[in-house]
């Protein structure tokens, strides 16, 4: 164990926070089960009696179910029943449907008469196999009457479109909130019903005057396709129902357990005593795993009052689950020739598909606060379409905004002959700078990490990487920046001391990225413990303290905060008993190599061990040594990244090659470095995927055309190149140790800043996105129409 | 539909399995003999999580029937590790941090098992090449590659595997 | 999976028996890549798969001592690619072969797989075209052999009758000037599918002049299709740039390409021309050697 004098104090060399055990490169805790296939993910469960459940899914974006006749599909061997949405009300404890007239997804567990996008699920079929599910699913006889179906969000916006569906009421923002807190609520439509959900507007300053003030005003508009998170594992639970002691037991894939409890008890009425929800291992969420197969499971559960397996086909995951919207972004912003930006008007808009749910606030909040515009006016929508429903993804919204706005600045920058590094620099928003909404930002380093990137190779040899250009080969390097405000949510741990002396955590936040090892960590920090000797559970909802999604950035700096108060406890606790024990006062003691010590005494000493059994034997004097952190957390903190790419554009093919790639991002402090790093190179990696090559193919009709991985293109490995993390510093005001969130901002800037490598290398924008070949030769003029 | 027997030989033991023909090797070894280490991300052979070695080669277990597996050597990752003692793959994916969600991992290891047999030394670039039929959404493959080359490099500098 | 049975014969005589017994819902199994995805999607509904896997008169890749190559219908595409002799005299469907899936599909999908899906983007269908393989097709009424090309009869449809299966694919001895090679587009480096695939062959004499050539486009027509008259823009001249220019732009003019998930029409028109005229010059490399 590295012993440092004050924990906390700046190294001399580096200037960085030394501490002993946070900050240090910790392997996961859980690697080696994952690595030997031992970890438990919810598919892997299997229970006595379980039936297999197969979706029969609406091929129409907008239909009538007309027929549903189920009664071929009942007959062949080895179905046992087929669950449609009139089944449900038996489900609910008090006999209420909860998709009867739902206006959120999580309600609408299965079309009720009318289909709103085409793979909803319209019924479940439950079979002794899985075989006999799917056979029985082929049987089910579905009649639709197709519907005019709404698909294309501008279109939407107009007065007389025909409604994607019935109008909405009481709009669920649970996902949108679980990401990021902001002071902003749209306005919900009044009125007669549109197809916009909702509607929010910044204003601020003069917007004629911003622009008279301008030497360049540039005006374009962006299209960001609908993109799936794309989580290797699809969505999966196992629910079990005892109907004699009324428990109901889930097993799910989840970034929210509690989440799921909360919901699973308001949709179907079932007391939390009686409902237990155990998040398993999750194989990859991104913002895209809540809820949604947990509910249609425990209904057939509770309707077959059998176990009931749901897992989704990678089929199903594409088409019902909950992508990431498309978006427009229009743009007219002003720039003087110095530099300083003048104005700024923007219209955001999201394809919510047909339930509410797009971050419509947070992406025309966040469009307009990143610069130090004096003038602004953002415009946000979120339109419904008979396209598949929206979820969250890292950052949700983000990617969309900064792929609008930081080719903006670039083109700024470049049209009044600056270097776009510097125009950002002298126009990003500081400290204490007010966001659109007029609240000031907490603690920040925009500047500090766009200076990392201006600093690093890529862009300081940008001129020679062009020289490497030939007739065919176009090379290009490109800078985007931005950010993420980040969620907050309270937060509980527990801690107790075990009789060999080792330490034990439980909490019910899910382990998404690596959290239970930074917590491991921080609870060794406290007690002054190698990492080994501490240990981190993920409970299940009966067993562990109450944590909010594991979405929003927030996991390590509102849990983070609530172990290290939970140490704290137990730091406390110890010192008052070892007091008496060693009759000393308690704020003369120290902890040291395991041990309570007398401060400068320190052969004065309790170990942890003869703690524990001293206040677990019999007739124990003392109260069992138990930790608790509960905390609310208030003040945000928000991360920014700043990506650099150099590419080589093949210009008769129109094949993007990434040679270089480095991200800037500032985690205030990281806790541990070697997951700071996973999270920056997995969000470059999906900002790779959006940039170039993912998005949702609808045919004329809306029916999804690339429902599978062959031809929804994720990026593999010979497709990324190295990526280089630069961890920024700036250290957060209310993180524990001064961190930052630091699982979204990376995805945000990569497709924005492969867009600006691209009009580096040819000098023509790619306004669409991804910049596929087929779009980047039309740029180009190559092909004709 | 008539169940068939056929023995099948997964990390060196022998199962009789009696089962629809019609399943993948997949489903069986997870479903019938309870190793789920191998994992199903598409079922249509486009994302490797199911990847197996079969006779040494890598195939996606979604798409092979399981009574094409008879004998076969069939390894899957519960037979990598020797006891406690770990394929020295699955000690550089834990220590170089290439172990996120883990989804993917048990598929990814085995890719990089074969890589590493074909091209012991391999370059960066043919690690990329070997495990492209495997995605993973965590990583951006960064840290997957630099504990796979990590590997490569310890059998070049002629230290044991 | 939906039910189906299954029988893993030892010989083409019990595989055809096996065939024979089990009626029109019987197929024979390659390496399932394409099959067992499309019965997973409910695309086709065998009632049961023949295995080929142990039939060992469909093994391997053999060349005889005239220099043909014959390749028997389950070799893998990993073995293909790695085939000395298709690599040096066959480039094109070493190519082809190399370019499929991952590692872990060429180890499974068979080329007799490949072909009779009759995908139009099948990756060694444009090569075999080109290179003038004949398909041996066994069946009730004995052996047949025709072109390859006239396996397919549109997207997934062959002309194979019930019970007949295809056993190899002879490919003669190319003769010496002659080079050939084959390059898709993807928008991916791997795991992809081709956008378009381009496979030529060419002879030359001495003097560098072109005797002969075949060109087979992928996945711009129902079915792989050869461009007759962008062949015919190269005999009897060299094989310049302008002279590949040329094949390209009138290959284009051949193609009747769709509008689909992987590219619009327009978009597949272009990269005829400009594929074309990239392989037809790499082609001619090769061809000197």
């Amino acid at each position: 164990m590295t012993t440092v004098e004050k924990p906390g104090a700046a190294d001399p060399t580096t200037g960085r926070a030394r501490y002993a055990a946070v900050g240090e490169r910790q392997p996961r805790l859980e690697g080696v089960q994952k690595t030997t296939g031992r970890s438990v993910y919810a598919a892997d469960v299997q229970l006595p009696g379980m039936l297999h459940a197969r979706l029969v899914l609406s091929p129409h974006p907008h239909a009538r179910i007309t027929t549903l006749d189920a009664s071929a599909a009942l007959a062949h061997e080895g179905v046992v029943a087929v669950i449609t949405a009139d089944d449900l009300g038996r489900a609910a404890r008090d006999g209420s449907n909860p998709a009867r007239g739902a206006s959120n997804r999580a309600d609408a567990l299965l079309a009720d008469r009318e289909a709103v996008f085409a793979g909803q699920p319209v019924a479940v079929v439950l079979g002794e196999s899985y075989s006999a599910a799917e056979e029985g699913a082929d049987l089910l006889n579905v009649e639709y009457e197709e519907l005019p179906a709404v698909l294309d969000m501008e279109a939407a916006m107009e007065p007389d479109s025909p409604l994607a569906r019935s109008p909405v009421s009481d709009i669920d923002h649970t996902e949108e909130d679980a990401h990021v807190t902001i002071d902003v609520k749209s306005e919900e439509a009044e009125g007669r019903p549109t197809n916009i959900a909702s509607h929010v507007s910044f204003e601020r300053g003069d917007l004629d005057a911003g622009f008279e003030q301008a030497d360049l005003v540039v005006e374009r508009s962006y299209r960001a396709a609908l993109v799936h998170q794309g989580y290797i594992e699809p969505h999966a639970t196992v629910a079990d129902y005892d109907p004699a002691s009324g428990d109901v037991s889930v097993w799910t894939s989840t970034q929210g357990q509690f989440h799921v409890r909360d919901t699973l008890m308001r949709l179907f009425k079932l007391p939390e005593t009686k409902l237990r929800v155990i998040g398993c291992e999750l194989g990859g969420g991104f913002g895209g795993k809540m809820i949604q197969s947990a509910t249609i499971a425990t209904a057939c559960a509770l309707l077959a009052e059998r176990p009931v397996k749901l897992v989704f086909t990678r089929r199903e995951d594409l088409l019902a689950a909950t992508p990431t919207p498309g978006s427009v972004v229009r743009l007219k912003s002003g720039i003087t020739k110095d530099g300083d930006v003048t104005a700024l008007q923007a219209t955001v808009i999201y394809d919510a598909g047909a339930f509410p749910g797009a971050p419509a606030a947070v992406g025309s909040l966040l469009i307009s606060s990143f610069y130090r515009w004096p003038n602004l006016r953002t415009d946000g929508y979120e339109v419904l379409t008979n396209h598949v429903s929206v979820g969250a993804i890292r950052a949700p919204g983000i990617h969309n905004i900064t792929h609008a706005m930081e080719q903006q600045m670039d083109e700024m920058a470049r049209g009044v002959g600056l270097d776009p590094a510097e125009v950002r620099l002298r126009n990003a928003v500081r400290t204490g700078d007010p966001m659109a909404s007029g609240k000031p930002f907490p603690a920040i380093g925009m500047v500090e990490t766009i200076e990392a990137a201006a600093a690093h190779p890529i862009w300081q040899e940008r001129e020679q990487a062009r020289t490497r250009s030939t007739e065919t080969t176009k090379v290009g390097v490109g800078l985007a920046v931005s950010g993420w405000l980040g969620g907050l949510q309270p937060a509980s741990a527990e801690l107790m001391l075990n009789s060999d002396g080792t330490v034990n955590a439980v909490v019910g936040a899910m382990d998404i990225s690596g959290v239970n090892t930074s917590f491991a960590q921080i609870v060794a920090e406290e007690l002054a413990i190698p990492v080994e000797r501490v240990s981190v559970t993920t409970g299940d909802t009966r067993t562990a303290p109450y944590a909010g999604i594991s979405a929003g950035s927030k996991t390590t700096i509102t849990m983070g905060r609530a172990l290290r108060e939970a140490a704290i406890d137990m730091r406390q606790q110890m010192f008052s008993v070892a007091a008496d024990q060693l009759e000393a006062n308690a704020q003369d003691m120290e902890l040291a190599e395991g041990e309570v010590r007398v401060a400068g005494s320190p052969e004065k000493a309790l170990p942890f061990r003869r703690l524990a059994s001293i206040t677990t034997g019999f007739g124990s004097l003392y109260t069992p040594i138990v930790g608790k952190g509960a905390i609310s957390a208030r003040v945000q903190a928000p991360g920014f990244t700043a990506q650099l790419a150099e590419l080589e554009v093949d210009t008769v093919s129109g094949n993007v090659t990434l040679k270089r790639w480095a991200i800037a991002q500032d985690a205030g402090y990281a806790i541990n470095p070697l997951s700071v790093e996973g999270q920056m190179e997995g969000g470059t990696g999906m900002g790779i995927g959006i940039g170039l090559s993912e998005e949702y193919l609808f045919d004329e009709g809306g029916h999804l055309r690339n429902a599978g991985l062959l031809d929804y293109r994720m990026p593999t490995a010979a497709d990324t190149p190295d990526i280089e993390s630069l961890i920024v510093e700036v250290p957060s005001e209310e993180g524990p140790y001064g961190a930052r969130g630091v699982g979204e901002p990376s995805i945000t800037a990569g497709p924005a800043a492969i867009a600006n490598a691209i009009y580096d290398a040819l000098g023509v924008r790619v306004t669409e996105m991804p910049a596929t070949p087929e779009r980047i030769l039309r740029a180009l003029g190559r092909i004709a129409d | 539909m008539a169940k068939q027997a056929h023995r099948l030989t997964v990390n060196g033991r022998e199962h009789d399995v009696y089962a629809e023909p019609s399943r993948s090797l997949l489903e069986v070894v997870r479903d019938e003999l309870r190793l789920t280490g191998s994992k199903e991300g598409c079922g249509t052979g486009d994302c490797g999580a199911c990847t197996m070695l079969v006779d040494g080669r890598v195939v996606t277990s979604c798409l092979v029937l399981w009574p094409e597996a008879e004998g076969r050597e069939v390894r899957t990752i519960e037979g990598l590790a020797e006891g406690s003692a770990l394929h020295p793959l699955q000690r550089a994916f834990v220590e170089h941090g290439a172990v996120q969600c883990g989804f993917c991992i048990p598929g990814m290891i085995l890719a990089g098992v074969a890589t590493l047999e074909r091209t012991p030394h391999a370059t960066r670039e043919q690690i990329r090449d070997g495990i492209a039929g495997n995605l993973c959404r965590c990583t951006g493959y960064q840290k997957i590659v630099d504990a796979i080359e990590s590997v490569a490099h310890a059998s070049s500098n002629g230290e044991e595997r | 999976m939906r039910h189906f049975d299954y029988a893993r014969p030892a010989s083409l005589a019990e595989a055809m028996e096996a065939l024979r017994e089990r009626g029109e819902g019987a197929r024979p199994l390659g390496g399932g890549t394409d099959l067992l995805v499309q019965v997973k999607e409910g695309h086709r509904r065998p009632s049961a798969l023949i295995s080929l896997a142990d039939v060992p008169e469909l093994a391997g890749v053999h060349v005889d001592a005239s220099g043909e190559l014959r390749v028997g219908a389950r070799a893998t595409m990993q073995e293909i690619g790695d085939d000395a002799t298709a690599q040096q005299r066959f480039s094109a469907l070493a190519d082809g072969a190399s370019v499929v899936g991952s590692y872990q599909t060429r180890n499974m999908a068979t080329i007799g797989g490949n072909v009779c899906n009759a995908a139009p983007s099948a990756d060694t269908s444009p090569p075999l075209v080109v290179l003038g393989a004949l398909a041996h097709v066994a069946g009730v009424n004995g052996e047949r052999e025709l072109p390859v090309q006239e396996l397919w009869s549109g997207p997934g449809q062959t002309t194979l009758e019930p019970g007949e299966i295809v056993t190899s694919f002879v490919l003669p001895a190319p003769p010496a000037g002659a080079g050939s090679h084959y390059a898709r587009h993807t928008p991916r480096k791997i795991m992809d599918i081709a956008v378009v695939g381009v496979a030529s062959y060419v002879e030359l004499d001495a003097g560098g002049v072109v005797q002969a050539a075949r060109i087979a486009l992928g996945a711009v027509a129902p079915t792989v299709v050869r461009a007759p008259q962008a062949e015919q823009a190269l005999v009897g001249r060299a094989l310049t740039e302008e002279a590949a220019a040329e094949a390209g732009r009138v290959a284009a003019g051949e193609a009747r390409p769709i509008s689909d998930v992987r590219g619009s029409a327009s978009f597949r028109r272009y990269l005829v021309e400009t594929m074309t005229r990239a392989s037809v010059l790499r082609a001619a490399e090769r061809a000197r050697g």
